[in-house]
This record gives structure tokens, C-alpha cells and sequence, in this order.
């Protein structure tokens, strides 16, 4: 029997930076947006032989799947290797996750065929293995704090976000990002204090469903990240949402996707969510999702679309609560 | 995370302020002792670096809260401190400094009508010590960067228990508390309004420097750590202004504070009332222990002729600062760098 494992992309994030811990210790750690509706659909098929056959561009998840095969060994006899197939309709390069959301698939898949339920701690753990770098795709229970680069969970912020519309974009059309080439950021202390008030920022704003508060974290986690990798349509985006009364604006932090946070609650929220995709459009950026609006008559799959716009509902109605590891992904 | 745990040392234990509601839009930060903040982050970040050896000896001037914060925080650290202080310190500070096992060095009483006051006297000693001693580690309140940053940890307690706040308003002394706190919220605030609150015959927003005789607040020398630009307004507090407030903060919230926590406390009181809006929160340093035979005392009151006049209910705004002695002014101070408002002043002083 196949193992087949899902998990979702992301619309970069809502804080990335690095975290002071107690004892002095700093980390590396980022907040991600989950993208309903996008995402990666791994089937692992078991073999005999003691390897794992995959498309060659698939390295990490290949190294996904070994890792997880070993790990495994503590639960179960796993089979010795098998073969990986990845369907995907994330972009690469954008810091949209990717990599992430195949190689978190993979795990899950593989884990899967075996009957095994890998606690969300050590899919992270395995993904960052794998990857040297991961976003947080794989707690698709909790808010997050999580070291990317150590696969640990720093702290759970809460059990969701509130609700958000988010109108995306893409800042730097055509240009790609690899997240693991780029140099790591290097924060100063000023910003390494910053932090710790953004980090407090948002952890109050997802305990109270704060959208406003939220925003304006993720429009300073986007200021700071200027420095290293600046998004020029940054300045335009922030003053867009403020004339549209807009929250703020989050950035993919190893990417070059941005969007605009909304409350979903508020009264009217089609017609700016409409606007703002005008605003963008003038600016000339094409958009890339929208988050959080549920419209059925607009329902199509990104299938459809590509890499152009997709709908997709979470966190605020009955039939988008955030999906668990095994919801199907239109892919 | 979410339960309660202990702490380690007292010195973290007695950091944080407790946070306390005032009126529907004011919230006070009543802090132990507010200066362990920076005590605290300086020499454990000193400690990292590796700056603290065994040997080392931490030097400082202070006759304050600031050379207790660092006393306590020693002890954790199992350093040895040496304070230049003046020769009014407080006798109960003083014992207790010496019980933490600090070296307390006073200067000559003759150099408090010098110029430049105690204060630079204090500044020339230390730098006579610390030339003596190869070996040592000044944290340097007034200049070192670490003091402003080291707020950070306030205003992520503020952002966390209070989600967006318009303003802060708190005392002015090495200029880091309120510039580390209003700049570490304006990280996710930008607008977030910044209040000083000085005392007149203080240098710190430009008066002439005067004998003052309120504590811990106003300045003779003008520290580096004060980043005027950071300023909305500034308001100037009289001794009598400051104690009688202190005395109201008491009485009508059961809040046991020093003087300069008084001064804050009216300012902040006025501001929150004609701001009505606005999330206002007011730093209050440190308790009233060492105030009990002065400030808490109705008959030292009297005596000092701080009953004369009953506390006004505002302040009178002023079109540039300079020293007067009202009892309360206040100044637009815009966010100005200290040189683009004195020139505005002079202007203003030969226009009239």
C-alpha cells in the first residue's frame, strides 16, 4: 500500500528574526502565514531495495525520506526504500514554502505507509534536517515560533490566527530567491530588541484575535527585513494599506511575495479586498493569492489559474478551519 | 509556557514592574527598583562578552538607585563594585550598599558649588580610579547604548499586557528608560507619544543648570543617552509639584512610590485627561522607603515650605524652555533634536 502525505504552502511570514531565550541564547526564528488551498501532495511507494528513487530535483526530499525511514526504526521496522512522487502547485523561489511543504509531505507520506503518527515536533525536527532551513507548515494545529534553523518550537502562540484576509503579490517578478544561498541575516541589538517586543506583540495579538496588532508586527518584521533583502514596492504596499485602512503588511522574509492584512471581520471587507487587488494591479505587481475571503461563485482551484490567484478560506467559518495534516489539497 | 515558574536571582525577580490600572485610559509601571534594568542587562551582556573576569572590578558613578541595581546585581555576578558617589547619599542607601559588600567612595562636600556640581566632580574621580585599577568595568549609564536597548524588556511586558500604547510618560534622568521604552514601542507603534518629565533648574532640556532640591531627577551634565528627538513634550516639575503628587499617588491609589514617580504621576494624570483616547502608561522608578522622614512626612513638608501652594490642576505651557519658577510648565518639544530647539529659542528670546 502507498503511503500519501499533504501539507500546505505558505505566504511567507507574519515575524522572522532572531530570539533572545532565557540563559542568553539567541535563535533564529519566523512566524509563518499558511496558504490554504496551495501545497504539496507526496506518495511514497515502498520498495525493496535500500534507496530512495525520486525526480532528481527532489534532493531534499529525498533526504527527507531517508531521515524519516531511520527515525522510524524507533517506532517500527521500516521498509528498507522506496520511490517519492511530488505534485505541487507552489512557485519556487518566492517564499512561498515550496520546499518545505514537499519535503513535510514526504515525511508525512513515508510515515503514512507505515501506519505512524509523527508527533508535529518531530516532522520539524526531520524537515530541518533534511533542509538545513524550514518554516513552521508542519504545526497546522498552533500558532508558531519556530527555529528554522534548530527544528525546535519555541512557543506556541495560540491555537489560531484570527481572522485575516490577506491580498498578496508578488514584488519582484521573475527573480528567485534560494533561501539557503543567501547570506543569514545578521540582526544588531537594537533590532534584537525589537524583537522582543514584536514576539510580545504577536503573541498578544493571537490570544485576543487582535488583527490590528497583528498587522503592525508584521509591518515591522517587514521594515527590518528591508536591510537584507528589500522588497522596493515595500513603501507603496504600507501606505496602500493604510489609505484602505488595512492592518499592515506581511513579507516573505527569504522570498519576494508580500500582502496586505485585513480583518476579515470587518464591515465591507469584499469590496476593499476588490479594491486593494485594483491598487496592486496598478502598481504594477502581479498578485498571488488571496487568503481568507471565502467566495463561492469566484471557487476555482489553483489548478486552473497556476501560479496566478487563488482563493482559499481559513481560520474565520465552519468550512475553513485551519485544515489538519490530512486535508485534501486541490492539487 | 503559560505556568508560573521562579526565578533565579532577585535581581530579575525585582526587574519587571507591576503593571496598574489608574483611570480608564492610565496604566502605571511600578517598579521595585527601575534601574536593575539596565543594571542587569549591562553586566550580564559585559559577563557574555567576556569583559568580567574574576579579577574584574565594576566601577561607576551614582549616588542613586543605579549604584544599587548594580550592587545587587554584583552579588549574582560575585564581583566586586567600587561607587563614586556624593556626600549626600542617602545614609539608608549607603548601609545597604556597604552590606552588598560595595566600596563606596564619596567626594569632597566643596565640590557640590563647583561647576559642573558633584556630578563632574563624581566623573573625575572615576576616571582617577579606573586608570588605578587596569582591570575594571565601568557600565557607564550615561553613555554606554546598552541602557536605552536594555528597555526593551519593558516595553515587551507593555505591548503584551497592554497591546498599543499612545503614550509614555516617565521622569528623565540618563534618558534611558524613556528613550529605550518609547523607542522599542514605537517599533510597532511609530506614533506612540513620548512625555519627559524634568524639574526646573535641570540642563537636561535646557534650563540653566540650578541647585535643585528634588532627587533623582534633573540633571547637571548632559548625558549622551539622551536622545532629545525622541521627545513630544516636556514638562519641568517643581520639588513641592513632585511631593505632593507623590503624597495623591498614595492616598488615592495605594501606591507607595518615591517623588520622582510623583512628578511622573502628575504629568501623566493631566495628560491621560486631556488625551482621553489615548492608552497612556507612566513610569514610576522606584518605592517610597527611603521618602518615609521627608516626603511622607507631613511636618518636613511644612517645614521645607512645600505646603505654601496647593498642587495646580495644569501646567502652564511655555513658548521656549528656559528656567522660571512656576511650579509646572510644559513645552512642545516636537521631537527635536536639543540644538534645533535651543536656536529657536535664542530666536525667540531676541525677538522679544
Amino acid at each position: 500500500m502507498v503511503g500519501v502525505g499533504y501539507a500546505l504552502a505558505h505566504h511567507g511570514e507574519l515575524l522572522q528574526g532572531t530570539f533572545e531565550e532565557d540563559a542568553g541564547r539567541r535563535r533564529r526564528a519566523l512566524v509563518t502565514l499558511p496558504l490554504p488551498g496551495w501545497g504539496s501532495r507526496a506518495v511514497f511507494y515502498p520498495g525493496h531495495y535500500d534507496d530512495i528513487a525520486c525526480r532528481p530535483e527532489l534532493t531534499k526530499s529525498r533526504r527527507a525520506a531517508i531521515l524519516t525511514l531511520h527515525e522510524l526504526r524507533r517506532h517500527t521496522s521500516p521498509v528498507p526504500g522506496g520511490q517519492i512522487e511530488i505534485t505541487s502547485n507552489v512557485p519556487h523561489g518566492v517564499g512561498m514554502g515550496s520546499s518545505t511543504s514537499d519535503v513535510t509531505a514526504t515525511i508525512r507520506a513515508v510515515a503514512s505507509h507505515h501506519g505512524v503518527a509523527l508527533s508535529r515536533e518531530e516532522v520539524g525536527r526531520l524537515a530541518v534536517q533534511a533542509e538545513s532551513a524550514s518554516d513552521s507548515i508542519m504545526f497546522d494545529d498552533r500558532v508558531v515560533l519556530f527555529a528554522n534553523r534548530d527544528g525546535l518550537m519555541l512557543e506556541s502562540l495560540g491555537h489560531r490566527l484570527p481572522p485575516l484576509a490577506v491580498v498578496g503579490a508578488n514584488t519582484d517578478p521573475g527573480a528567485t530567491v534560494d533561501t539557503l544561498r543567501r547570506p543569514s541575516a545578521r540582526y544588531h541589538d537594537d533590532e534584537l530588541a525589537r524583537f522582543r517586543v514584536l514576539r510580545a506583540g504577536l503573541r498578544r495579538a493571537v490570544a485576543t484575535g487582535d488583527v490590528a496588532l497583528l498587522g503592525r508586527v508584521a509591518t515591522a518584521s517587514a521594515r527590518i527585513n528591508q536591510r537584507f533583502l528589500p522588497k522596493p514596492s515595500l513603501p507603496d504596499l504600507i501606505e496602500l494599506s493604510r489609505r484602505l485602512g488595512g492592518a499592515g503588511v506581511q513579507v516573505a522574509h527569504s522570498g519576494t511575495v508580500a500582502g496586505l492584512i485585513f480583518d476579515a471581520r470587518q464591515p465591507g471587507i469584499e469590496e476593499t479586498v476588490s479594491e486593494c487587488k485594483a491598487a496592486i494591479e496598478m502598481l504594477g505587481l502581479p498578485l498571488t493569492a488571496v487568503i481568507g475571503i471565502d467566495r463561492v461563485d469566484h471557487a476555482f482551484t489553483p489548478e486552473q489559474v497556476g501560479f496566478g490567484l487563488a482563493v482559499a478560506a481559513f481560520g474565520h467559518n465552519s468550512s475553513g478551519g485551519r485544515p489538519d495534516s490530512h486535508a485534501e489539497v486541490p492539487v | 509556557m503559560g505556568i508560573r515558574t521562579s526565578s533565579p536571582e532577585s535581581a530579575e525577580a525585582y526587574q519587571l514592574p507591576r503593571l496598574v490600572r489608574l483611570a480608564p485610559n492610565l496604566y502605571a509601571a511600578c517598579f521595585t527598583l527601575m534601574k536593575l534594568v539596565p543594571a542587569r542587562y549591562i553586566l550580564r551582556r559585559a559577563a557574555e562578552e567576556g569583559l568580567l573576569g574574576p579579577e574584574t572590578v565594576i566601577v561607576e558613578t551614582t549616588s542613586g538607585t543605579f549604584g544599587l541595581a548594580l550592587a545587587m546585581q554584583a552579588v549574582h555576578l560575585n564581583r566586586k563594585l567600587v561607587l563614586v558617589s556624593d556626600p549626600v547619599i542617602d545614609d539608608r542607601l549607603l548601609r545597604r550598599l556597604t552590606d552588598l559588600g560595595t566600596v563606596v567612595e564619596k567626594v569632597g562636600a566643596e565640590t557640590g558649588s563647583q561647576v559642573g556640581g558633584y556630578q563632574a566632580a563624581r566623573l573625575s574621580r572615576l576616571a582617577e580610579i579606573r586608570a588605578n585599577h587596569p582591570d575594571s568595568f565601568c557600565p557607564e549609564q550615561y553613555t554606554n547604548p546598552d541602557n536605552p536597548r536594555s528597555y526593551a524588556v519593558v516595553a515587551e511586558l507593555l505591548v503584551e499586557a497592554l497591546g498599543q500604547v499612545d503614550c509614555v510618560v516617565g521622569p528623565v534622568g540618563s534618558g534611558g528608560s524613556m528613550c529605550g521604552a518609547a523607542t522599542s514601542l514605537r517599533s510597532v507603534f511609530p506614533e506612540c507619544q513620548a512625555v519627559g518629565v524634568d524639574t526646573p533648574g535641570s540642563l537636561l532640556f535646557g534650563h540653566e543648570d540650578r541647585p535643585r532640591s528634588l532627587r533623582g531627577l534633573g540633571m547637571s551634565v548632559m548625558p549622551d543617552n539622551l536622545d532629545h528627538r525622541v521627545f513630544d513634550s516636556v514638562h519641568w516639575c517643581s520639588a513641592s509639584a513632585a511631593y505632593l503628587a507623590t503624597r495623591q499617588l498614595h492616598q488615592r491609589h495605594a501606591l507607595f512610590m518615591g517623588p520622582t514617580s510623583g512628578a511622573a504621576y502628575l504629568v501623566a494624570r493631566w495628560w491621560a485627561r486631556t488625551n482621553s483616547e489615548a492608552l497612556t502608561v507612566v513610569m514610576l522608578p522606584d518605592e517610597g522607603y527611603r521618602y518615609l522622614d521627608t516626603v511622607y512626612d507631613d511636618q518636613w513638608l511644612t517645614t521645607e515650605g512645600h505646603r505654601h501652594a496647593p498642587l495646580p490642576s495644569e501646567p502652564t505651557e511655555v513658548d521656549r524652555p528656559a528656567y522660571s519658577d512656576e511650579v509646572w510648565t510644559w513645552y512642545a518639544w516636537q521631537r527635536r533634536s536639543y540644538a534645533e530647539v535651543m536656536s529657536g529659542a535664542e530666536a525667540l528670546a531676541r525677538s522679544s
